[in-house]
């Protein structure tokens, strides 16, 4: 690997990133795709797999087409993906606050701990029913299993971040007399940050399968009820269509928070 | 005679060891800072320096003893005094600019004013251009450099500085003692200096207390330096009056460095 690289005035400088280079990295990966998927329409074309099952690439390809000229899907995505945002802002809201309040309050701590656990090893998808019957068949039951599933992700995140705080910045900004909220504020929130933002990864994925599984229970609308519909009549192909569509756009906020992270957390060392 | 910057009376520390005994770290030291003078610790490593500091910062209560500052009973975090810590310090989410205005920040300073004597700061102390970069990306000696402009641009009362220097190159060190030495000169305030290099407590201090080796420390000596001020920090080190001065103190030092390392660096 080259330890060195070229800046913009064409002066070579010290790379400090083990990070091979970019554009080899995305040529893999688009060559990974490639051959997957290649490798699904060729088995389906030589009889190794059933297309009944697994359907095929082109015919995948062909319904995500057809539905984006026929706009058949865009009410049930827009649906989805509002729920899914609003399980996505009110869990990581609500985490955070708990997560600081929790990390700062010790009683709080040590008195809700087990009680905390025990609804963290709930399987929340038995939940959903339950959820339906309270919240009803609209969007609220599906955002209420969303933020089950986000607020316990970012809960634990934002809490261990702020217990790993350094004692030395915590103990310099008390001697610059900073106030409880600025310790919060200049001191344990971007201390937390590192930890928030890698539970936001995984949390954005958790608010869409909150959504998807509420509607395939029980909805009228939603990327989950196609796939429930597609589903009832073997339509494997609707089902893989829905199921590609929505990944691709939890891909593309993913993206966004990756860049916020990016910024965010400039100050990082990275080596 | 005024009241002390510091006044600790009969001090005593202890910490839990890991085995659930108690251990000793600070054993009844009484020592008075008068205001204004520049004070020089030194003792055989661990044996509590940094503890002492920590006690003035108010950042560790004593298991028996008082604190006063000012005369004041000391109770939570010492408002007189700023602290450069032995360790980094800096906040690594701010840049050089917004760790060295934190402290007026705090305070309320509107962003203009802060801002504006945060250059002046970052200049005093050579990090002039490198203020939009973060502390991962500075040398040790360049971080150490805007630590001290960023505990002392509150102007503190009184200056808690653990071990400073010991991280820097001799020449860098030279550089940084005299320019500690003409900021004293300008503000004379108060100044509980850590170091475990003899010669630099001499040269900058009025005052050497030497600490006995740990458990329990004690103060094993105390010396005044009548050194002539202002003083050049490579110069005076050739001065007679010093040499004889660190022959005395050293000879009180060795042995506790001694007594510290037969008992195997704890
Ligand atoms: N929080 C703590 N808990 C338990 N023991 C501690 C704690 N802080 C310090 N000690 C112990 O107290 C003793 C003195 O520590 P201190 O950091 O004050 O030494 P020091 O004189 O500053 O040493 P150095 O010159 O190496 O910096 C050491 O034996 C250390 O292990
Ligand atoms: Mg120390």
């Amino acid at each position: 690997m080259r330890m060195s690289r070229l800046i913009d005035d064409g002066t070579s400088v010290a790379v400090t990133s083990a990070k091979p280079r970019l554009s080899l990295v995305t040529a893999l990966q688009i060559l990974v795709f490639v051959v997957l998927v290649a490798a699904w329409q060729l088995g389906a074309a030589l009889g190794w797999i059933d297309p009944f099952f697994f359907s095929r690439p082109s015919d995948i390809a062909a319904k995500i087409g057809e539905w984006l000229v026929t706009g058949y899907l865009w009410p049930h995505l827009a649906v989805t993906l509002t729920e899914a945002l609003l399980a996505f802002v009110i869990g990581t809201v609500s985490g955070v606050a708990c997560g600081l309040a929790f990390a700062r309050i010790e009683l709080l701590a040590a008195v809700f701990d087990p009680y905390i656990r025990i609804l963290n090893a709930l399987p929340r998808v038995i939940l959903a029913p339950i959820l339906i019957l309270w919240f009803g068949l609209g969007m609220a039951s599906k955002v209420a299993l969303g933020v089950t599933l986000v607020f316990f992700i970012v809960f634990f995140n934002t809490f261990q971040g702020i217990r790993e705080v350094d004692p030395v910045v915590r103990n310099n900004a008390r001697m610059l007399q900073a106030s409880d909220r600025q310790l919060l504020r200049h001191v344990y929130l971007p201390s937390a940050m590192a930890w928030i933002f890698s539970s936001l990864h995984t949390s954005i994925g958790f608010a869409l399968v909150g959504a998807v599984v509420g509607e395939y229970i029980g909805a009228a609308r939603g990327i989950g009820y196609v796939v429930a519909q597609a589903q009832g009549v073997f339509d494997t192909t609707s089902v893989f269509a829905g199921l590609i569509l929505t990944s691709a756009v939890v891909l593309v906020i993913d993206l966004g928070i990756h860049r916020l992270e990016r910024h965010l957390l400039r100050w990082r060392p990275r080596i | 005679m005024t009241t002390p910057a510091v006044s600790c009376r009969k001090i005593t520390v202890r910490f839990a060891t890991p085995s659930g005994g108690a251990h000793t770290v600070i054993g009844d030291i009484s020592l008075d800072v008068e205001d204004g003078t520049f004070v020089a610790i030194v003792g055989p490593s661990g044996c509590g320096k940094s503890t002492l500091l920590n006690l003035v910062a108010g950042l560790l209560q004593p298991q028996l003893g008082d604190i006063a500052i000012f005369g004041e009973p000391l109770t939570g975090i010492n408002r007189h005094a700023g602290y450069l810590f032995q360790q980094d310090a800096l906040l690594p989410w701010r840049t050089v600019l917004d760790n060295v205005m934190l402290g007026l920040v705090f305070r309320g300073v509107p962003r203009d004013e802060a801002t504006q004597r945060a250059r002046q700061w970052i200049a005093r102390v050579g990090l002039t251009g490198f203020e939009d970069r973060f502390p991962h990306l500075l040398s040790g000696g360049m971080r150490k450099r805007a630590a001290i402009a960023q505990s002392w641009i509150v102007d503190p009362r009184i200056l808690l500085m653990d071990e400073p220097f010991s991280a820097l190159d001799v020449q860098t060190r030279q550089v940084m003692e005299t320019e500690l030495l003409d900021l004293w000169q300008e503000s004379r305030r108060t100044v509980l200096f850590i170091t475990h290099d003899l010669e630099e407590a001499i040269a900058l201090a009025d005052r050497v207390v030497v600490l006995s080796a740990g458990p329990a420390a004690r103060i094993k000596g105390d010396y005044p330096v009548a050194l002539a001020r202002p003083r050049d920090v490579a110069e005076i080190r050739l001065d007679p009056e010093f040499v004889e001065l660190y022959r005395q103190i050293w000879a009180d030092l060795r042995d506790e460095v001694r007594q510290s390392q037969a008992q195997g660096f704890r």
